[in-house]
């Protein structure tokens, strides 16, 4: 293998066209550097242009349990609507559909009150009988129930008083996110269908705020106001338009341009190149709460099952310099326990800053490494273990995903200097999704599962259920590190409702993270999010952050969309005087 | 004439041949990659699918773990009756109806600037050699050569920029005007040619040298030999000369490479299309890949293959006109 870590060099697929990426980012960004006339829109007023799913023309689908991207994004922001959103700002449930929900012992069955007076957009009135139907359509029917619900419900039914009780085939308290958010769709309707899997539902019926298809063409479509939406006077936006963008670059053109009302994007430099261009409407906010990006040794390698060899791995990273050169200084840096800030009610309180092993510190790297028996060695430095192999590994990451490649690159500097020989390869996303799934690499950079409690972080990082044997596909844990007292604690957690019982599991969780250092977290991963108020304002922002801005995250954007009002006059009046 | 016939009947098993090599590579060549297609594409659904909710999507995907040759003659028949497959990225849209939303603009856009590209360059070159060392000979192929040779994407940018976003001449996206519906209207046809305007120059500009250049130094070498000489010398009137004779010698290699070129159309214009939001194969082609799309890849490889192929033989029968010696 060539030592030098120039990964343009070697010319895959993947690879040219993330240089060609690069370039078109660069060149586009000289574009927008440049100093140009706004395009007046041809937008009518009251109509919000979204830049969502990166699509050269769109596919007329709607259909609300396919994946995101399969489906329109719409379909899961504005037309259905689910019982009720996780809001990850808030850490809360806030009632849509459903007005409440109680458990029923300790999580084993779980009952939501339904909204009275909520009516579909054909007029019919919506009732406990179609959540029931919903969730038996996906009993019906395995392939749609692509959340996996049945592999712990026993029984979804209305009770006497209208509510809807879901029975539990074991107690399973993380169920809530999924159960709660699963859109809602009318029975009078789908059951009519022959084939529920394979409609693409052209012009659907919900109770969402957008549910009639204004116009539907490849390159744009339209979604208008639902009439008889529920909550009184909203939306009080017209329709909701949407363009098709294929690439990131023509959507910061189009942010830049004005074009855009709201983005979900990530956008290099974008005081400079976005907010200047019209401080006074253009804005962004970028919260770190969508989970962490982490660094995984696989316990592939023996070096790594000794947890100081993987703390000194972690305190060899200098994390502000992968922020800066990877992250454009977007986001911040890690806590100890790596949860990200949508965690922060979970945090352990006694564990601070500077605590463990998620800081910047070669020489305790070094001297933990001197203790684990592996000393340096010959004219390069490279340390040798005890068993006479040098400390050499290969840091896998994605060919073209840019930030994580720098971030790689940065890492292996940072381990050269403790003496650990580090090199990156990139490879294409399904030859690296295969490799890190089947455990069979020695570094690698990755995400982590994520979930409204650190429930699903901490399993997916050191629970031996997720332990697979290498050489087997696995969703969660490619590291395979399993710890006894996690996997007791985490049983516990799926059994109990009570906060603050699940706080202090969290907490222990926490602490034995600490300990073993079972994955290494190098940054925050942040909800990009993008909006202009020159046609619509009450957006999100760091001051008033009732939700995520980013529209990456369904069914939290019907929040948005529920709060936004046109802009008042004189801003529209600002706009003719700014030309 | 029988000649002709069964040159153009041997050329057709060739390319039959090629057909089913390629449809077969088209086959294996998905099975051979890294990674299981069906797991990448579950893997989407974060590891929460049931293995019954997995099996049942794998059956609608139509996934099976049937013998290799069993899927492919089952392949093989859903071929011959038009079927693609169901794209996974735009569930449940067949993979032919996805086709059908780029093919259009990527022939229209792609085919225009070729069609315009090889007519204007052909002529000049051979107008160029005709006139050697004129004005039009010493000034455009250097020129044209440099345009050329500037990066693709950083050329279409600047147009982009200068004369869409700086000067708005031009729309900065898309491949029709919003409000216009597709079909047969004044509005969505003008709107179509406006928007296609811009981009399809930058390819025009990009190519134009490499038809130019070609054209010209076959004429350069036509026109010195004996037989022009001879037409001269007999009298026969200069543009006559230059069309009938010349030209149509010095058009053989061009044509050829109209063809493959001609083929490489249905490939989409990857840059071209990124570059002004234009929809289009070549964007199709990079989502595909992206989403692990593999029916979709499949069904766009084999589009251009089949199109290549399609055009070489159309090459066949025009070089069969234009060169009387491939008759004997």
């Amino acid at each position: 293998m060539v030592s030098s870590p120039r990964l343009i060099k070697n010319g895959s697929p993947g690879r040219a066209f993330s240089v060609l990426c690069g370039c078109l980012a660069v060149g586009l960004l000289m574009l927008s550097l440049a100093g140009c006339k706004q395009n007046e829109s041809n937008v009518r007023p009251g109509v919000l242009t979204v830049a969502q799913e990166q699509q050269s023309s769109w596919v007329r689908n709607f259909h609300p349990f396919l994946p995101m991207g399969v489906a329109r994004w719409g379909t899961s922001a504005g037309i259905y609507e689910p019982l009720m959103i996780f809001n990850r700002m808030t850490g809360e449930y806030v009632p849509w559909l459903a007005t409440s929900y109680a458990w029923r012992g300790n999580a084993e069955a779980l009952v939501f009150t339904i909204r009275d007076g909520v009516l579909w957009s054909d007029g019919e009135p919506f009732t406990a009988a179609d959540v029931v139907y919903t969730f038996n359509l996906l009993k019906e029917n395995p392939a749609l129930d692509t959340g996996g619900l049945w592999a712990y419900l026993s029984s979804v039914e209305a009770d006497e008083e209208g509510r809807v009780v879901m029975v539990f085939s074991r107690p399973y308290s993380p169920g809530l996110m999924s159960l709660a958010q699963l859109p809602i769709v009318p029975q009078h309707v789908w059951s009519k269908l022959e084939d529920p899997i394979t409609f693409t539902n052209p012009n659907p019926v919900a109770t969402g705020p957008f549910t009639e298809v204004l116009s539907f063409e490849s390159q744009v479509y339209e979604l208008g106001r639902n009439p008889r939406y529920w909550k009184e006077g909203y939306p009080k936006v017209e329709a909701l338009r949407f363009p098709a963008f294929p690439t990131n670059e023509q959507v910061t053109l189009a942010l830049i341009n004005g074009e855009l009302d709201w983005a979900g994007s990530f956008v290099p430099a974008i005081d400079r190149i976005y907010v200047a261009k019209d401080p006074e409407h253009h804005g962004y906010w970028f919260p770190a709460v969508a989970g962490s990006v982490y660094l995984y040794p696989s316990q592939w390698v023996d070096d790594f099952h000794d947890g100081r060899v993987r703390k000194a791995l972690s305190l060899a990273l200098d994390r502000e310099m992968i922020n800066r050169v990877a992250m454009y200084n977007y986001t911040r840096l890690p806590e100890p326990a790596g949860l990200s800030d949508g965690y922060a009610k979970w945090r352990h309180p006694d564990i601070r800053p500077g605590d463990g092993w998620v800081h910047f510190d070669p020489a305790a790297a070094s001297r933990l490494l001197d203790e684990a028996g592996y000393r340096r060695s010959g004219e390069a430095g490279i340390r040798v273990g005890p068993d006479g192999n040098p400390m050499s590994y290969e840091i896998s990451v994605i060919a073209g995903w840019s930030d994580w490649v720098r971030a790689c690159q940065v890492m292996a500097r940072n381990l050269q200097a403790v003496g650990i020989d580090a090199k990156v390869k990139a490879y294409d996303f399904t030859g690296w999704f295969e490799k890190v799934q089947r455990g069979e690499f020695e570094l690698s950079i990755g995400w982590a599962d994520d979930g409204p409690t650190p429930y699903r972080v901490f399993r997916g990082i050191m629970a031996t259920e997720t332990v697979k044997p290498f050489g087997e596909n696995t969703y969660v844990n490619w590291h395979r590190f399993g710890n006894q007292e996690a996997d007791d604690l985490l049983t516990h957690f799926e059994r109990t409702v009570d906060f603050a019982e699940q706080q202090k599991i969290a907490w222990r969780l926490q602490e034995i993270y600490i300990e073993e250092a079972p994955a290494i977290p190098i940054f925050l991963n942040p909800s990009w999010g993008e909006y202009n108020t020159r046609r619509f304002v009450g957006w999100p922002t760091a001051e008033n952050p009732y939700v995520r801005l980013s529209t990456n995250h369904p069914p939290e954007p019907l929040i948005v969309m529920t709060r936004l009002q046109p802009a008042p006059v004189s801003a529209t009046a600002q706009k003719g005087d700014m030309q | 004439m029988n000649r002709s016939v069964e040159y153009l009947l041997r050329r057709l098993g060739f390319y039959a041949l090629a057909a089913w090599v390629a449809i077969t590579l088209n086959f294996l060549i998905p099975r051979m990659m890294p990674g299981d297609p069906a797991q990448i594409m579950f893997a989407r659904f974060k590891g929460e699918m049931s293995p019954a909710a997995i099996a049942a999507l794998r059956e609608t995907f139509g996934i099976t773990d049937a013998p290799i040759w069993q899927q492919y003659f089952t392949y093989l028949r859903h071929l011959l009756s038009g079927d693609l497959g169901v794209s996974v990225s735009n569930f449940p849209e067949p993979v032919v109806s996805v086709i059908a939303t780029g093919l259009s603009w990527s022939i229209f856009l792609a085919g225009s600037a070729l069609i315009i590209s090889f007519l204007v360059g052909t002529s000049l070159g051979a107008l160029a050699a005709w006139r050697r060392g004129g004005l039009l000979d010493s000034i455009t192929p250097p020129l044209l050569a440099l345009l050329g040779a500037f990066p693709y994407f950083w050329m279409a940018m600047l147009a982009l920029f200068i004369f869409g976003f700086g000067l708005g001449w031009f729309p900065l996206w898309h491949a029709y005007p919003e409000g216009t519906s597709p079909g047969l209207n004044l509005p969505f046809l003008l709107g179509a040619l406006y928007h296609a305007a811009l981009p399809a120059a930058t390819m025009v500009i990009a190519s134009l040298g490499g038809w130019m250049l070609a054209m010209r130094n076959t004429m350069v070498g036509i026109l010195g030999s004996d037989y022009i000489t001879y037409a001269r010398a007999r009298g026969l009137a200069p543009r006559r000369v230059l069309i009938r004779y010349a030209a149509r010698n010095a058009l053989l290699p061009n044509i050829t490479g109209f063809g493959m070129a001609l083929g490489f159309v249905l490939g989409g214009a990857l840059l071209t299309e990124i570059i002004f939001s234009y929809p289009g194969q070549g964007y199709l082609l990079i989502q595909a890949v992206r989403a692990q799309d593999y029916p979709l890849m499949q069904g766009l490889f084999l589009t251009i293959t089949l199109a290549v192929l399609g055009a070489n033989w159309l090459v066949d029968i025009v070089t069969l006109m234009l060169d009387p010696r491939t008759r004997r």
